[in-house]
């Protein structure tokens, strides 16, 4: 934000367009480059880039739910973990414990996590701040401690045997990595539309306001708290898809996925890319993922790096690498 | 009915342990606006410390002494060094500065595991304080009551500097109106300092005297700080004093659902937190704090 007035000021209204333009063509071009990349990736390189790039898809998909809220609506959570976990849970649940299946399990999993969300947010949503995130931070942990407590959940072992697509009918094996690579691509690319879609249209302007001010949002009229209950709705959805798709990744779901670290790593993928942009949670993700892979093969001691990679991050590309990028590409002196 | 004072006991103990990190945190929260999550990374250092003291003197006390010592340089190191000065260039403190702590705690949770591996160490408990009493009826440890005791007597040193010396009616008017503070002249860069280091030393010194009784090992401080968390939020936020009848409000939940109903033991602390924010979001102990 402060980069694009920084803009207006120091050029001309002229340089401004042609700087537009100049972005707007760059833009187009790394999201084709990327969206080729993507879609040939399986055949360039070893399965290793295959299996990184599906994590770093699932971990993308959950940071853009994060982003809605803490980048859209200005409220930062600590406790999106719970519903990556609902997701997982759900189709857990869903596939092996009643036996449903998928196209019954996802859908219904989604409306369970719609439903809690709303409760959950409408509860949350009454404070802002620190207590914004205490509080979710807090029902987190409360279904952390119910998946480890409940024999339905199978305690601190966690449910295996949950299934992937089954796409048969296509001719292909859903355990084939490659397979798998493109279902989440597809989703992926599906999530971020969807999300592109939230953005622009007239509910996210309300929710930039909100973040903006909220007290000036409600004084034109709009029913503030509705609109960060929505947010808050579609924000779970999100992460439960990201939290279906990791269960299915490792036919596997545990408490771990629910627990305030993992939610802090969502948090923070979203802070390393920036909260500006639809493609920003994504780099976040990429970037997150690639440092913890490249960490833990240089080192066993990635956790001390880790640590300190974060504290560099926050303290020094405090608007994300999209944005760090864009000024060092296009800065003028 | 034993058993019963059993667990009271053991409730008051947790509860004392518990006080000790969430004083300096409420403190760190009142008055500088950062909620911060490396609060658990020392208490780990400082158990750490004390395991290594110990461990080459073989003197508890000494360790007792020395534990806190890391944590309270580290505090104020980290408070003037890092967080003032991105304070100062306009982070946000709720977002930036509480997720610089977040990557601290992991940063030193993998710097204890690189320089002490993943075992889990323990001190000895110290001869003078092992072994029982007969209380009440009850055969309980002496190590227990030592801490319980540590607890109290930290809580009433807190409230007299709080109530009754120049550094705590500086303190007071801080956490009423920084800015105000700061024109009347007190270097409130220092006094932010001095207490975010005194909140560290007084969570090595938890990290300490936890030690006999718990192991230590790289991500203790990790499971802590969020159960810390909810005694600051449950006695109101900056408030010292909501913050001990707070800790006395979680320990003795964690301790009595651990005895008589473990099957909601995981999450009773956090059952109460959301029922409290629902309730009374300004925390439960908002109007006992006397404002000076």
């Amino acid at each position: 934000m402060s980069n694009e007035v920084t803009m207006a000021r120091t050029s001309t209204a002229r340089e401004g367009i042609t700087l537009a333009s100049q972005v707007r063509r760059a833009t187009l071009v790394l999201a084709t480059a990327a969206m080729l990349g993507a879609l040939a990736l399986p055949w360039l390189s070893a399965s290793y880039a295959t299996t990184l790039a599906i994590e770093i898809m699932i971990a993308g998909i959950f940071a853009s739910g994060i982003n809605l809220l803490l980048g859209g609506t200005g409220l930062v959570s600590l406790g999106q973990g719970m519903f990556l976990g609902l997701g997982g849970y759900g189709v857990g649940i869903g596939s092996t414990v009643l036996g449903l299946p998928l196209w019954l399990s996802v859908p219904m999993t989604l409306v369970v996590v719609a439903v809690l969300a709303a409760g959950i947010g409408a509860v949350c949503t009454r404070t802002r701040g620190v207590e914004f995130l205490l509080i979710t931070l807090a029902f987190s942990q409360l279904f952390f401690g119910a998946a480890i407590k409940l024999r339905l959940t199978n305690g601190s072992d966690g449910m295996s045997g949950i299934p992937r697509p089954d796409l048969t009918f296509l001719g292909l094996n859903g355990d084939n990595p490659v397979v798998f690579y493109y279902y989440v691509l597809i989703v992926t690319i599906l999530v971020a539309a969807a999300m592109w879609r939230i953005v622009e249209s007239p509910f996210g302007s309300i929710l930039a306001a909100i973040r903006e001010s909220e007290r000036r949002a409600a004084a034109m009229g709009y029913a503030v708290s509705s609109y960060k209950v929505g947010a808050f709705i579609i924000a779970a959805v999100t992460c439960a898809v990201a939290g279906i798709l990791q269960s299915q990744y490792t036919y596997f779901i545990n408490p771990d996925s629910m627990s305030w670290q993992l939610s802090g790593e969502g948090v923070l993928m979203v802070i390393i890319g920036g909260t500006t942009s639809i493609v920003g949670p994504l780099v976040g993700a990429a970037v997150f993922v690639l440092a913890k892979q490249g960490l833990s093969i240089l080192t066993t001691e990635y956790m001390m790096f880790f640590g300190i990679f974060f504290m560099l991050v926050v303290a020094f590309f405090r608007n994300g690498v999209v944005e760090a990028l864009k000024s060092a590409l296009w800065s003028k002196p | 009915m034993q058993v019963f004072l059993t667990q009271v006991l053991n409730g008051l103990q947790l509860s004392m342990l518990m006080y000790l990190l969430a004083a300096g945190l409420t403190l760190i929260f009142g008055l500088m606006n950062i909620l911060n999550l490396a609060h658990g990374a020392f208490f780990t250092l400082g158990a750490y410390c004390g395991v290594v003291v110990a461990g080459s003197t073989g003197s508890f006390w000494l360790a007792l002494l020395v534990g806190p010592l890391l944590p309270l340089l580290l505090g104020v190191v980290l408070q003037s060094m890092v967080l003032q000065p991105l304070a100062e260039r306009g982070r946000s403190t709720h977002l930036d500065l509480a997720l610089l702590t977040f990557g601290l705690l992991f940063a030193t949770a993998g710097a204890v595991e690189w320089v002490f591996g993943s075992a889990f160490l323990s001190i000895p408990t110290p001869v003078a304080l092992s072994g029982h009493v007969n209380l009440l009826g009850i055969s309980y440890p002496v190590y227990r009551l030592f801490i319980i005791g540590v607890g109290l007597a930290v809580a009433v040193g807190l409230t007299f500097v709080f109530d009754r010396t120049l550094l705590g009616a500086t303190l007071r008017a801080g956490v009423d109106n920084r800015a105000m503070v700061a024109a009347l002249g007190v270097n409130i860069n220092a006094l932010f300092a001095v207490v975010f280091g005194l909140g560290a030393a007084l969570a090595g010194l938890a990290g300490v005297i936890a030690a006999p009784l718990t192991s230590v090992y790289s991500q203790m401080g990790i499971t802590i700080v969020v159960e810390t968390f909810v005694v600051v939020v449950v006695g109101g936020l900056g408030n010292l004093r909501g913050s001990f009848y707070a800790s006395l409000i979680v320990g003795m939940t964690n301790a009595m659902s651990q005895a008589y109903l473990p099957e909601v033991e995981m999450f009773a602390i956090y059952a109460l937190l959301i029922g409290v924010m629902i309730v009374r979001p300004q925390g439960l102990f908002r109007n006992v704090e006397r404002v000076a």
